[in-house]
């Protein structure tokens, strides 16, 4: 039994970094731009279909690491310059409709070009197996995937606490028109913050993708739960994103062991409970 | 001539006017649209619409569990005719009063915080409800959804039985109930308290200030909102005999948005032409191309980009009407 929970707390954690990764991009659209970006899962989908292409082309999982990414910024970053800046300061109801807008017509688009029929997506050759540590069989996949967002997220802390655009976006995210008016160039950190954020968005769509398999569904579902993060977390808030996504992978997870069905309800019940004790969040740093 | 009661009058006929032209228009639909159910439909979407408008355009009042409160009132009403009577007005009423608490419960909730955040609770709460739907399929007959509804007469045992049917009598019983339902909206718009909901949309901290409770304001909002949207959840439910986790999914929030928004905010009638067009065009659309969802995302961003009083505020440059409830930004 232990060995079935640790298995499984192991499974909460590589799920719980996914989501850690997509709570991060999107607490840093809303801290900074003031936007609920509703279509922050359209580019986790986007991201696992991007990655479907360019292995089935390339026939390997390390070039979709690296392109797709840089791919769905691409993508977001168009987005952001075409549409979205049309809309800032204005009633936050627009931008919702707005990326409400864009998160259908993405997924339509999906199913368009790939059809509605889920698709698998096998775990590239170098990860498949399993790895026995003290009498436990951990996957090789999945053990990557921790490795890998856990260096991403330290890459992020990294670069929001050490470098000089990190401190432009904490310092946005505190007081935006202050920043424009030391004569920073806030119209292009915009669109390259949302670049990084739906960079992260995708490469966990890539990320996840071998584990779940991918549907044109797979955004609308991973876009409530990280909500939920946010909303545990706090918004705006590095470390909330962190704890609040290891929070809901984690009981997301043990759930599973106890009662299956109930495994995606405990996140919002945890959320409600979390907005009853401390409304602002976990780690969050303003109302 | 411009005496205030004349004026009052004025007001007053043209208030009166609307909402026959409105009652008229709906009492010839079955008759001109290609089927009934197609008329029924609109009709219920429109209330639906019509009640998220008083949420929306006039409290300022943005939210995404529409389909949690219509879901709820299809599956309280259901559940009502399966398990307890077969009492019509039995069906409606518990819809009504499930839908008007959950909207009490997830009001509260999502009033602790305001602005983005709020709306972002309520999408999150009515993912909630949508997997206690699916997987509390003991109750709710899960994807399969419950089956075997009987539609009840209205009836009075010992004094009359009016026989429902057939769609056409079904129709006109929801038809009484859309329009008082309207009349009541409306009416709250006009009134003192829906003076306050405007106020609380302008400017939060200044009604705060001249010492409203906003929050309480606004938890009412959602209630009245529930309350409205469970009544055409549970006539849906009776006219379709059937209950499914479709109907508590975050695609009928985002359809009711869209017709508030093609309608045009803060205009109640509006949204009722844009449940009108919405309703009718996914119906053609969805009969054509399996894909038309995506025009609808399509046309969402262009509402928001270029024609944000919506279809409305066209129609009232070409009748020279005064707006209603006038939405600034």
């Amino acid at each position: 039994m232990t060995d079935l929970i640790i298995a499984q707390a192991f499974n909460g954690l590589v799920l719980g970094m996914i989501y850690v990764l997509l709570a991060m991009g999107l607490s840093i659209v809303w801290g900074m731009m003031d936007i609920i970006n509703f279509a922050h899962g359209l580019f986790f989908a986007l991201g696992a279909y991007f990655a479907f292409s360019v292995a089935s082309w390339s026939g390997n999982f390390a070039v979709c690491l690296m392109v797709v990414p840089l791919m769905t910024a691409l993508v977001g970053m168009l987005l952001e310059t075409t549409l979205l800046r049309r809309l800032y300061g204005q009633n936050i109801l627009y931008q919702i409709l707005m990326t409400y807008g864009i998160a259908i017509a993405g997924r339509e688009l999906i199913i368009l070009i790939y059809g509605p029929v889920g698709k698998s997506f096998d775990q590239p050759d170098l990860f498949v197996g399993v790895v026995p540590i003290a009498g436990i069989f951990f996957p090789i996949y999945r053990i990557f995937v921790f490795g890998v967002t856990a260096l991403l997220t330290l890459g992020m802390w990294v670069f929001i606490e050490k470098t000089r655009w990190g401190s432009i976006i904490r310092a946005g995210t505190e007081n935006l028109k202050m920043v424009s008016c030391l004569g920073i160039n806030i119209s292009r950190v915009f669109t390259l913050t949302f670049g990084v954020a739906m960079a992260i968005a995708g490469l966990s769509g890539v990320l996840a993708a071998p584990m779940r398999g991918i549907e044109p569904f797979m955004g609308d579902l991973i876009l409530g739960i990280c909500f939920a993060t946010v909303v545990i977390g706090g918004m705006g808030s590095f470390a909330g994103a962190v704890i609040g996504g290891l929070i809901v992978g984690l009981s997301q997870s043990m759930v599973t062991l106890i009662m299956p069905s109930a495994s995606v309800i405990v996140i919002f019940l945890v959320m409600a409970a979390i907005l009853l004790i401390r409304p602002r969040g976990l780690m969050g740093i303003r109302d | 001539m411009a005496t205030p009661s004349s004026s009052f009058c004025n007001q007053r006929w043209r208030d009166y006017r609307a909402i026959l032209t409105l009652a008229a228009l709906f009492a010839v639909f079955p008759f001109i649209l290609p089927y009934t159910a197609l008329a029924n439909e609109i009709m219920l979407f429109a209330l639906a619409a019509a009640a998220f408008d008083l949420c929306l355009g006039y409290a300022g009042v943005m939210m995404f569990c529409q389909a949690s409160f219509f879901g709820l009132g299809v599956y309280a009403a259901a559940l009502t005719l399966l398990h307890l009577t077969s009492n019509l007005f039995a069906a409606i009423g518990l819809g009504v009063l499930a839908s008007a608490s959950l909207a009490l419960v997830i009001g509260f909730m999502a009033t602790t915080r305001s602005g983005s955040y709020s709306v972002l609770l309520t999408l999150a709460f009515a993912e909630m409800i949508y997997f206690i739907a699916f997987q509390w399929s003991g109750l709710t007959g899960g994807d399969n959804g419950l089956t075997g509804i009987k539609r009840p007469n209205f009836e009075i045992p010992g004094f009359f039985s009016i026989n429902l049917q057939s769609s056409l009598a079904y129709y006109f019983f929801s038809f009484v109930f859309f329009i008082v339902a309207f009349y009541i909206i409306r009416r709250i718009t006009l009134s003192p308290f829906g003076k306050i909901l405007m106020a609380v949309r302008e400017n939060e901290q200044r009604a705060q200030a001249i010492g409203y409770n906003t929050r309480l304001y606004k938890m009412l909002v959602f209630v009245i909102g529930g309350f409205f949207m469970g009544l055409a959840g549970a006539l849906y439910c009776m006219y379709i005999c059937f209950a499914h986790i479709h109907y508590v999914h975050f695609e009928i929030s985002g359809n009711i948005v869209m017709m508030v928004l093609t309608g045009g905010m803060g205009t109640l009638f509006g949204p009722v032409i844009g449940a009108f067009i919405i309703v009718l065009a996914s119906d053609l659309a969805s009969a054509l191309w399996d894909r038309w969802m995506l025009i609808m995302g399509l046309l969402f961003i262009f509402f928001v980009l270029f024609a944000r009083g919506g279809l409305w505020s066209l129609f009232e440059k070409l009748l020279r009407m005064r707006p209603a409830g006038e939405k600034k930004n």
